[in-house]
């Protein structure tokens, strides 16, 4: 199991260096003027983020709760109508439709990007001539310009001359995809720029995470004889785990809420073939002023986040115990 | 269970020191070599075709501007126009977009970083009631997305007089649950048993999240460094909605604004966008020398 | 936890009050005479000088009062102006870029009923009456953009296809399109119609008999699909997915001469004669004819052809003080009015009055084609506006957006896509 490469340790060193990943809990001795300090110490951590994070992100998401209840269209009063706009949600096609565009792309886009981040992480956290250029090079995607992306992306698919169907026609393929033109094809293609654009950022974040897997562990699972694919699953992905966790919440809540980049490169087209969620509430807002009926929009997109959230926490805490 | 019987397979890193190699060993050693070449080779194949984007806009940068779009593509740019890199100097106010993005994207940084990391110890290390459930409360601020909230946002900030200062956009970078989460994560990574020691020296909280966490989480205060400081210097929506006053524009509500202004000079806007990013891709090639293996291995040869 | 939760929603609750509170807002201020200034909001100032030349020519006649400018965003005006509405901090006047989201401005009550003013005014200023709401008037058009051919003289001539005279259906247009591309080397197509919804469906709704966007019977779309896409197959005009995937640029396609005739909304003339001096859009003769017509009755030089075109217009801020309500008013008589056309005609913009001294003005601009089929098109025809004034105008915007991609792109039939946008249409605005 999870923990048996750290019982493999050798007699080397001695004292604490040695981690326990997933962080056994100190003991405590009881009393509850300990448990009232503990209290006050852990607040005075907090609390310089909380005021802030109080005051300008948790009121608005408040008040966008509110809103939710309401025929809010920016300007004039907002009318409480109750759970009008939610129901109205049940039967609207297109708000059907994005939900489940945003499903497909989540699906794709989540286990893609983790395995070519993870990739990434693990070629590049070695010893290699030139790491620093390759590792730059895997994080450009995420730091050029969205609107270059979007442009170069489009071209490369370009269903008559760009190289990409160029290239199938080469290799016999006689009618290739129409990729962003296309009503079937548009959001494998949108798909696949997301787990390009996204995977050095996910990257990064894991190579930091790899930074706290001991060397020791690694030289102790070798002399043990395990190869590489058994020191991966025994020794990388258990001390890794804090990580993954924070990745994979965090590339679940994003892909879910996915939005500048459909935006730029196919708009949800052709059709309603790419609309998804976050697109959807920008043009119920932004587009028709119907903020009452985005905001509703929004808290769904929030409860699809936070219950997929709740379960990966209450994974991750399961294997930890 | 990681016992495992059969003969370690010969790591693809690191040959074996041996000062006389038999030939069996040579022949290994040069397959390896050749290995490890065609692994060169993919790898920039691969750099290649993941910088196609931005080789595209430097390209594009040195075109007239009625050629960056064509059909087919044009990879050569004929003639090449170096003047776009003086012209969009002239036209624009880089230096004063520049300026406010640096100082921007420095403070959010510095901010989220201290306040981010010092609460992400009081989440990870200490135990107190409601715990749990503030850190979700955290955590699912993040999945509301921003443009649904961003107008009640901006009616506070406001009615406080923060819209139209770059004081407005700090307020709204720094105290993202992102810092807090991603050092949490990373403080519960590292072994308590360094904290319980300390305790037992004792040593405060103040002093183990000062002394022990931080010069231990380098590599994460490297990532949340570098992801805040991008995140920063590209914002546009931010910008875009509290920032009235041209003295105030960052690079990416500026480059926008511009593109709207220039609509049809393609050229100029990719040579403002390849000077945009050029900044970031300094600083993390700078920042990235910090992902090195740091913790729990201090003294003890790997 | 405990504790700070009900704090946060209160304040919550606060701010959810003073959101709807801010409809009203500014306070009167008693004094009226002396200087006043009023604040405008623009876009792209450096490159759009048509509100600096409002502002100045406004205050050389009324040196009390000056214009200010506030500068806003080109493609995301309308974002930041809801925000600064919203929030109580947008100028005195603010323009209406498009109809589209007049409604939105106007039932939100964030528009001052200017009738007034409005009464003043040549009944013929273009698109007047679209500002109308219940009898009265929230806003008077300054500039009316109309959608025309424009036609690359040369190219034509090259290719031994009759100019067009005026006369021109849609027909017509297609033939000449094929003709132009049969008679020209391969690279250069005959026409280039943007990716634009309203290339196709601006166009239809203009021009087809009966036809409205809010019965939500979208019929009247067929015909002029069926020309795109037979365009479109036959080569005389660029693939939408082609266009789409390589951001092909209006102004490029037909400034670097890779189409003959283009049809397009008349600002392009002042882009292209910038472009023309700048180098970035070739030296070549070009004209402009009416837009071609759906049916002979309304073509020909002695007939008023229809085409669309969405008038641009300025509305007042209830939130201004009440001491400069009537220099605003006079700051919107005057953009909307002659003096206000003259300086605008001057500059290359189309202004909403076309008086004969403001079509004089635009034609005596350096490089303006002067033959006689480009000034009657210019100056006469029947413009339809894009968008229906209609709580429902936004949403049925976006669906035939949808509508547009999923049938130019092949996606779609066109008799599918219109079926598909029809029940969206009773659906969602129903």
């Amino acid at each position: 199991m999870a923990t048996t490469a750290v019982d493999h340790r050798p007699g080397g060193p001695p004292g604490p260096s040695v981690p326990r990943p997933g962080a056994v809990r100190p003991r405590r001795r009881p009393g509850s003027r300990l448990r009232l300090r503990n209290t006050l110490v852990g607040w005075s951590f907090i609390l310089p983020n909380f005021v802030g994070f109080a005051l300008l992100t948790l009121v608005p998401v408040l008040t966008l709760f509110y809103i939710s209840f309401t025929s809010w269209n920016v300007f004039g009063v907002a009318e409480w109508i109750g759970l009008d706009n939610f129901t109205r949600m049940l039967g609207d096609p297109s708000y059907h439709k994005a939900l489940l565009n945003t499903l497909y792309y989540s699906g794709l886009h989540i286990p893609l990007t983790l395995v070519a981040s993870l990739s990434l992480a693990l070629l590049l956290n070695r010893k290699l001539r030139g790491v620093a250029f390759f590792r730059t090079v895997a994080f450009f995607p995420y730091i050029t310009s969205i609107v270059a992306i979007a442009v170069v992306w489009n071209m490369l698919f370009s269903p008559e001359y760009g190289p990409v169907n160029q290239f199938l026609r080469f290799l016999g393929v006689e009618n290739p995809p129409g990729w962003t033109t296309s009503g079937d094809w548009s959001m494998p293609a949108v798909i696949l720029v997301g787990v390009w654009r996204e995977m050095g950022y996910f990257m990064l974040l894991l190579l930091a995470g790899l930074q706290t897997v001991p060397a020791e562990l690694y030289e102790a699972a070798r002399m043990d004889g395990a190869n590489a694919w058994r020191r991966f699953w025994n020794v990388t992905l258990p001390c890794l785990r804090p990580t993954m966790f924070f990745v994979t919440v965090m590339l679940t809540i994003n892909s879910l809420k996915v939005f500048d980049l459909i935006l730029v490169m196919t708009d949800g087209g052709p059709g309603q073939s790419t609309l998804v969620l976050s697109q959807y509430i920008y043009q119920k807002g932004f587009e028709e002023n119907q903020f009452g009926y985005a905001s509703a929009v929004a808290v769904t997109l929030f409860l699809i986040c936070i219950a997929v959230t709740i379960v990966q926490f209450l994974w991750n805490r399961r294997r930890d115990a | 269970m990681a016992a495992v019987s059969a003969p370690a397979a010969p790591a693809a890193t690191g040959a074996p020191p041996s000062s006389a190699p038999r030939p069996a060993q040579r022949r290994a050693r040069r397959r390896r070599g050749a290995v490890r070449l065609l692994g060169y080779v993919v790898l920039v194949a691969a750099a290649a075709a993941i910088m196609l984007p931005f080789a595209w806009m430097v390209i594009s940068s040195l075109k007239e501007n009625n050629d960056v779009f064509t059909v087919p593509l044009e990879w050569i740019p004929d003639p090449v126009r170096w003047s776009n890199y003086v012209d969009i100097w002239a036209k624009s106010d880089m230096v004063t977009w520049v300026k406010n993005t640096l100082v921007l994207s420095v403070t959010v940084t510095a901010l989220q970083v201290t306040t981010g990391s010092f609460a992400a110890y009081g989440f990870a290390k200490m135990r107190f009631p409601g715990r749990n459930v503030l850190f979700l409360v955290y955590v699912g601020t993040i999945a509301v997305p921003w443009q649904s909230y961003m107008i009640p946002q901006f009616v506070m900030l406001s009615d406080v007089g923060l819209s139209n200062t770059l004081w407005a956009i700090v307020a709204l970078q720094t105290f993202s649950a992102f810092g807090v989460f991603l050092m949490k994560q990373y403080y519960e990574s590292i072994p308590e048993s360094l904290s319980e020691a300390a305790r037992i020296d004792g040593m405060s909280e103040y002093g183990i999240w000062w002394r022990i966490m931080l010069p231990l989480s380098k590599p994460a205060i490297a990532s949340l460094v570098l992801l805040t400081f991008v995140n920063t210097w590209n914002d546009y929506l931010g910008p875009l909605i509290y920032l009235r006053d041209p003295q105030l524009w960052t690079i990416q509500l500026g480059l926008k604004t511009f593109i709207s202004q220039y609509n049809a000079e393609y050229a100029l806007i990719m040579a403002g966008s390849v000077l945009s990013v050029l900044p970031v891709a300094l600083i993390f090639l700078f920042g990235q020398r910090y992902f090195v293996q740091g913790i729990a291995t201090s003294g003890v040869k790997g | 936890m405990k504790r700070t939760a009900p704090v946060a929603i209160g304040a919550a609750a606060a701010i959810a009050l003073t959101l709807s509170a801010c409809g009203g807002g500014g306070e009167p201020e008693a004094d009226a005479t002396g200087p006043v200034t009023l604040t405008l909001a623009g876009w792209s100032l450096s490159t759009t000088p048509e509100f600096q030349v409002l502002a100045d020519a406004f205050h050389e006649e009324n040196p009390d009062v000056t214009v200010e400018l506030k500068e806003y965003d080109a493609t995301d005006y309308d974002t930041q102006m809801t925000a600064d509405l919203a929030a109580g901090s947008a100028p005195d006047l603010y323009v209406l870029k498009n109809l589209k989201n007049f409604f939105t401005y106007q039932s939100g009550q964030q528009l001052l009923d200017v009738s007034d003013v409005a009464s003043g005014l040549d009944p013929a200023t273009g698109g007047l009456d679209t500002y109308e709401v219940d009898g009265a008037t929230y806003a008077v058009p300054y500039r009316q953009d109309a959608w025309l051919l424009y036609y690359n003289k040369d190219l034509f001539e090259k290719a031994g296809v009759d100019e067009p005279d005026g006369s021109w259906t849609w027909d017509d247009y297609d033939q000449a399109a094929k003709d132009l591309k049969a008679g020209l080397d391969g690279g250069t197509y005959g026409t280039y119609q943007h990716v634009w919804q309203s290339v196709v469906q601006g166009f239809a709704l203009a021009q087809t008999e009966g036809a409205d966007m809010t019965s939500g019977d979208f019929g009247y779309l067929q015909p002029f699909y069926d020309r795109a896409l037979d365009l479109q197959d036959a080569e005389a005009q660029v693939g939408f997915g082609t266009a789409t995937t390589n951001e092909l640029q209006y102004q490029a396609e037909f400034g670097t001469q890779k189409a003959a005739m283009m049809p397009m909304g008349s600002w392009y003339v002042a882009t292209l004669l910038a472009q023309q001096e700048s180098g970035d859009a070739d030296e070549f003769e070009w004209g402009l004819a009416p837009a071609p017509q759906a049916d002979a009755s309304t073509a020909g030089t002695d007939a008023t052809p229809v085409t669309f075109g969405d008038p641009t217009g300025i509305g007042i801020n209830p939130a201004i003080d009440d001491a400069k309500v009537s220099a605003a008013k006079e700051f919107l008589a005057f953009a909307a009015g002659e003096g206000g056309a003259e300086k605008l005609a001057e500059i290359g913009i189309t202004p909403a009055l076309l008086s004969d001294a403001a079509v004089d003005a635009f034609f005596s601009i350096d490089g303006v084609p002067g033959d006689d089929l480009s000034r009657f098109a210019f100056s006469t025809h029947d413009v339809r506006p894009e968008n229906p004034v209609d709580p429902g105008a936004a949403t049925l915007s976006n669906i035939l957006n949808d509508a547009h991609t999923a049938i130019m792109s092949g996606s779609s039939s066109v008799a599918d896509g219109i079926a598909e946008a029809e029940k969206r249409a009773a659906s969602e605005v129903g």
